[in-house]
């Protein structure tokens, strides 16, 4: 089965790759597949396997989406450097279609009894995505030297 | 429009997390480890800030051998490629002494004029002898030769134009003539797979740069409706000047921009058309004009064209061609004019030489054949690698011909299978093209035979099995088919 790729004009090679076909169901494979392997190495409920997979969704994604920042090359010389990836994401607008879906990924798993732990997991990630959020570092965390 | 088979992409996209995740457990390790060494940068900031090159360190190494491979004789159809070994998995690379002769699939030499030429070589060496290496100047001050002159008028008649201006290098052209042809308050609305020139040119230029859809005439004139009824980004005045920038061939992809439709729609909203052809100039076109004579498009309706030397004419350097006014303006502004040492005088003679053969004045139809030879060889290369299988870039009478690879594995895979079959071929990956889209570029030049081509076509179908890249079903061999059943009966 084949798909189209369109190119898009997004010159920020760091975050064009996300607006190809397949991205999303990746992601969602990839989380999936992340529970199966904890499930069997773990042996414990499949519960307690989402709160697994739930948080360290959180430290990968925050890590990535929200903390590094700038872009993994130096061909764009910098001009990327102050920008996290999250913020670099469709050249810098809000709410498009692939910032609602990994907002709207966060919101579907959390369960019993880390109820605590993933909410606060949910909340962070969510809060972090919100349009009022762009560019702004709290208390000058992780803001440039 | 490049058709990718589903779980190819998905592929795509696990390999790729997979790398990065290796990427950074061994950042962290190396973090760690560099805790305890001490640091010996004595309050100097360091070199690479943040994490610019993690794709470098861990991506880019590890298939750094396929890359920028030293070659020991003359760019023709063969050539002697040195091989070189690694004992700290390509931290560095050693040379030895021994060569490899392989079929040269890389080299953007389309018509064949990098290997010595009988017609060529004799007069660029008595250039040589005559006026020396180099001018030691630069264009205004003493580093105008009779070369020079006779180089410019010959580009312009060559192109249909008024004028034409040349500089040393090509990558220069671009980057140098953008700043002084539109400045602040101006826009630049360039084909977002521009070559790195141009965009560099572009930023350097402080004019606004907007980027339409590749290839798309309907994406760009609505950009520019756009853009011209916002007019400049606060004050809202109109804008000084609109530049439109495509190129002939784009590299990457191997195909046309297509040019009449972009012309006609700069002209009804009177915007500037800026073509680079520095692939296509010399290669395209039944005398070799370029895109402008392939398709159709009056040469005085494209404003400036830019192009290169380095391609079809075997030598160095870019000229700017146009109307005369514009020409005598750049030439007192640019400062790859001003300042810059002008061109290498047997590099001018041996374009002019070469244009000579093309345009079939040196008295031979070589130039006429040798344009032939390209254009069949190209379309013989391309319908035969699609009949195969494989996913195939590029319009049909391109020299340019990029095979998808998509995996991140298969493109060092791919490089390294064909050099033990001795044909080299270029891999490129991203950033040069997007993440998901790695490929192969094959250059095809008239310097090919057929024999030579039909090796290269065993050895890219034994090693596209060997990959699995043949992503399109193979043509069934009808004819043989027929041919048993007739036996048959």
């Amino acid at each position: 089965m084949y798909v189209k790729a369109v190119r898009p004009t997004d010159l920020n090679r760091n975050t064009e790759w996300f607006t190809y076909p397949g991205v999303w169901t990746t992601y969602i494979l990839i989380l999936f597949f992340s529970w199966l392997i904890v499930l069997s190495v773990l042996n414990c409920s499949s519960g307690l396997a989402w709160t697994i997979v739930h948080l360290s969704h959180f430290l990968v994604t925050y890590h990535f989406f929200h903390w590094k920042k700038g872009t993994p090359f130096a061909d764009d010389q910098g001009i990327y450097n102050r920008l996290t990836w999250w913020e670099q994401i469709d050249s810098g607008k809000q709410l498009t279609r692939n910032r609602k879906y990994l907002i709207a990924s966060h919101t579907t798993d959390y369960q019993h009894p880390m109820l605590f732990l993933n909410t606060l997991a949910v909340f962070v990630l969510v809060v972090a995505k919100f349009p009022h959020m762009h560019k702004v570092r709290i208390f000058g965390i992780n803001a440039d030297q | 429009m490049i058709t990718i088979p589903y779980v190819t992409a998905l592929a795509t996209y696990f390999s790729y997390g997979l790398l990065f995740v290796f990427g950074h457990i061994r950042d962290l390790f190396r973090k760690i480890t560099g805790c305890f060494s001490s640091n010996n940068l004595q309050g100097y900031a360091p070199i690479c800030l943040g994490n610019e090159d993690f794709y470098q360190r861990r991506l880019y190494q590890r298939i750094r051998d396929c890359f920028e491979r030293p070659i020991a004789s003359a760019p023709d159809a063969w050539f002697d490629l040195v091989e070189r070994f690694s004992n700290d998995s390509n931290k560095t690379l050693e040379r030895t002494t021994r060569i490899r002769r392989c079929l040269n699939l890389g080299s953007y030499s389309y018509l064949g004029f990098a290997a010595p030429d009988e017609y060529c070589t004799p007069r660029a060496t008595d250039s040589l002898n005559k006026y020396s290496p180099s001018t030691c100047s630069s264009r205004v001050d003493g580093g105008t030769t009779v070369l020079h002159k006779e180089l410019e008028k010959h580009v312009a008649n060559f192109l249909g134009k008024q004028d034409a201006i040349v500089f040393g290098m090509g990558y220069v052209t671009n980057s140098a003539i953008l700043p002084v042809l539109i400045g602040k308050g101006g826009l630049i609305i360039s084909d977002s797979l521009n070559h790195c020139s141009i965009v560099n040119g572009a930023r350097g230029s402080g004019a606004t740069i907007r980027v339409f859809q590749h290839n798309t005439p309907s994406h760009l004139e609505e950009v520019l409706r756009e853009q011209i009824s916002e007019g400049q980004p606060r004050t809202h005045r109109p804008w000084k000047k609109i530049v439109v920038i495509v190129e002939g061939i784009y590299s990457m992809e191997g195909d046309f921009c297509k040019l009449p439709e972009i012309v006609a729609i700069c002209k009804k909203y009177k915007a500037y058309t800026y073509l680079d052809e520095a692939h296509s100039i010399g290669a395209i076109g039944k005398t070799g004009r370029g895109v402008c004579e392939l398709l159709g498009v009056d040469p005085a309706d494209v404003d400036i064209m830019m192009g290169t030397f380095t391609k079809s004419f075997g030598s160095c350097g870019g000229y700017i061609a146009g109307s005369k006014e514009l020409i005598q303006y750049l030439k007192y502004t640019c400062p790859a004019h001003l300042y810059a040492t002008s061109m290498s005088p047997p590099a001018a003679e041996q374009i002019i030489s070469a244009i000579k053969v093309i345009l079939g004045e040196d008295g031979t139809s070589r130039g006429a054949q040798k344009l032939a030879r390209v254009r069949e060889n190209s379309n013989f290369f391309r319908s035969e690698l699609q009949k195969m299988g494989f996913e195939v870039l590029g319009d049909n009478d391109s020299p340019v011909m990029p095979i998808m690879l998509y995996n991140p594995a298969k493109i060092p895979a791919f490089s390294r299978e064909c050099l033990k079959r001795n044909v080299a071929v270029v891999v490129v990956s991203f950033p040069a093209t997007p993440l998901l889209l790695a490929r192969a570029r094959i250059c095809l030049s008239a310097s090919h035979t057929k024999e030579e081509l039909l090796k290269a076509l065993e050895v890219i179908s034994q090693v596209g099995d060997l990959l699995g890249i043949k992503y399109f079903g193979a043509e069934p061999k009808k004819h043989q088919q027929e041919e048993k059943m007739k036996k048959l009966e």
